[in-house]
């Protein structure tokens, strides 16, 4: 935590809408990108991150400095992220990404074989990710989605560095098991399927 | 017993006394028979052709040279970390060139860290400026307003107005001639102007002060005595005893001395 962080939230809390902007400029783009990793929806991503950073500005005197800028906008926003992320994770069409959802998450200098490949390895990863438990999906978004590290994921989440290191394992292998079943699961009915072709072809 | 019946139990591992007691008649089963028992005596005494040296560190290898899918779990997130050993990093490679599931898995994996951020839409900064809530205004904060300063300026001049001072007139003056000798006089044209209207207008106001006195007192006083009269009458008529006789039509005549007249206007 430097002291420049902290003497930008102080001028925010004076009503400098110059320290204001620069707050907006600095951490709206990561805002929005959290916002997004769980909502898979610009609206509603632009939806929470004004929630977001009304909540910020309104807790602004409680920041004591004692925390990454970013970790405490988190711990903040936390409660928004999971409840949209929950809302989203209750409607049926959760678990069929679209491509339109992942289509932001690409780079726009991959090739179209290359894009196609990361769209499908996107939209499996979203899958799977709503397949396991909400708090190991968490710290999945936070750490291999948004970059974050461990220390600020752990006072975002007030949990331990230990406990986020070994919850992002279980994570990373839950969801891992969970494509390696689909995986199987279709090998097994494209095997089915093969051998019923083939004695339909016989017969 | 016939032959197909022994066939059965032989097949079935129990042929029995009643078996054995056909077999003794029955050449063609007896010689099937001697088959049996010298096919299972052979099989006894065969051995296992020994596993090789070679082929047995081979495969006394195979837990050092890769890895099972649930280890790969493991591994596979160390990798993603960048935190793998060389030894570990061959036998996870090893793995998933063999396990086309993990392989699809650790493809997934990988990519979640290839993603781009997804780029905020251009209005959303000033959305997110413009989304904080507006603070309470200090009084010097409405003084230094420049609404307010325009405001203020604009209630003085109607009120300079009203009093009667022309602002155009001054301005004449000033275009007429010496500035200094037409400031003075444009000031004593507003003294005297002044003080003409504010004379006026306190003769106004006490005029009408008067008026709305007056007609205050008038309609209090009405009230007062409608209210009394009301009383009056309606306690007068209660008492039918002291009341002169009526004709038959029970209208009864009409007397001017019987009616008191209440003045009730001041």
């Amino acid at each position: 935590m430097s002291a420049e962080e902290k003497s930008l939230v102080d001028r925010c809390r004076q009503g400098d809408d110059d320290a204001w902007r620069e707050f907006v400029d600095r951490f709206g783009q990561k805002v929005y990108s959290i916002a997004y990793h769980f909502t898979l929806n610009r609206e509603d991503a632009e939806e929470v991150s004004q929630e977001i950073f009304l909540k910020t500005f309104e807790n602004l005197h409680r920041f004591d400095g004692s925390f990454p800028l970013v970790a405490w906008l988190l711990s903040l926003s936390r409660n928004l992220c999971i409840d949209r992320y929950r809302r989203r994770k209750r409607e049926k069409a959760f678990r069929f990404v679209s491509d339109d959802a992942v289509l932001p998450l690409l780079k726009s200098d991959d090739d179209p074989a290359s894009e196609t490949l990361k769209k499908e390895r996107t939209k499996l990863l979203f899958w799977a990710l709503a397949e396991i438990p909400e708090d190991l999906a968490e710290i999945l978004v936070l750490r291999d989605l948004d970059g974050l590290a461990y220390e600020e994921i752990g006072k975002a989440l007030d949990l331990p560095d230990g406990t986020v290191k070994s919850r992002l394992f279980r994570a990373r292998a839950e969801v891992a098991r969970r494509i390696r079943e689909r995986h199987e699961k279709r090998g097994s009915a494209g095997a089915f399927q093969s051998l019923a072709l083939a004695a339909g072809g016989v017969l | 017993m016939s032959c197909g019946e022994l066939e059965r139990l032989f097949l079935a591992g129990a042929s029995g006394e009643d078996g054995r007691r056909h077999t003794k008649g029955c050449p063609t089963c007896r010689a099937l028979a001697a088959d049996v028992e010298a096919t299972e005596q052979m099989s006894a005494g065969m051995q296992a052709p020994p596993l090789s040296p070679a082929l047995r560190s081979k495969l006394l290898a195979i837990p050092r040279a890769t890895v099972s899918c649930e280890g790969a779990e493991r591994l596979l997130s160390l990798a993603i970390e960048k935190e793998l050993g060389a030894e570990d990093e061959r036998r996870l490679a090893s793995h998933l060139s063999r396990c086309a599931a993990c392989s699809e898995a650790a493809a997934v994996l990988f990519t979640s860290r290839e993603l781009a951020d997804p780029i905020a839409p251009p209005w959303l900064a000033s959305r997110l400026t413009a989304a904080r809530p507006r603070r309470e205004k200090r009084l010097w904060a409405w003084i230094l307003d420049p609404k307010a300063a325009i405001g203020l300026a604009y209630g003085a001049a109607v009120v300079v107005m009203l009093l009667g001072f022309n602002p155009a007139d001054l301005a004449r003056r000033v275009r007429a001639g010496d500035i200094g000798q037409n400031t003075r006089a444009a000031v004593t044209v507003a003294e005297s102007s002044l003080s003409d209207r504010l004379g006026a207008l306190q003769e106004k106001v006490a005029r009408t002060f008067a008026v709305w006195k007056g007609r205050a007192g008038g309609y209090g006083r009405a009230a007062v005595s409608n209210a009394v009269s009301l009383i009056w009458k309606s306690s007068g008529t209660k008492d039918r005893s002291s009341e002169r006789p009526r004709n038959r039509d029970g209208r009864g005549a009409f007397r001017e001395k019987d009616t008191t007249t209440v003045n009730w206007r001041a």
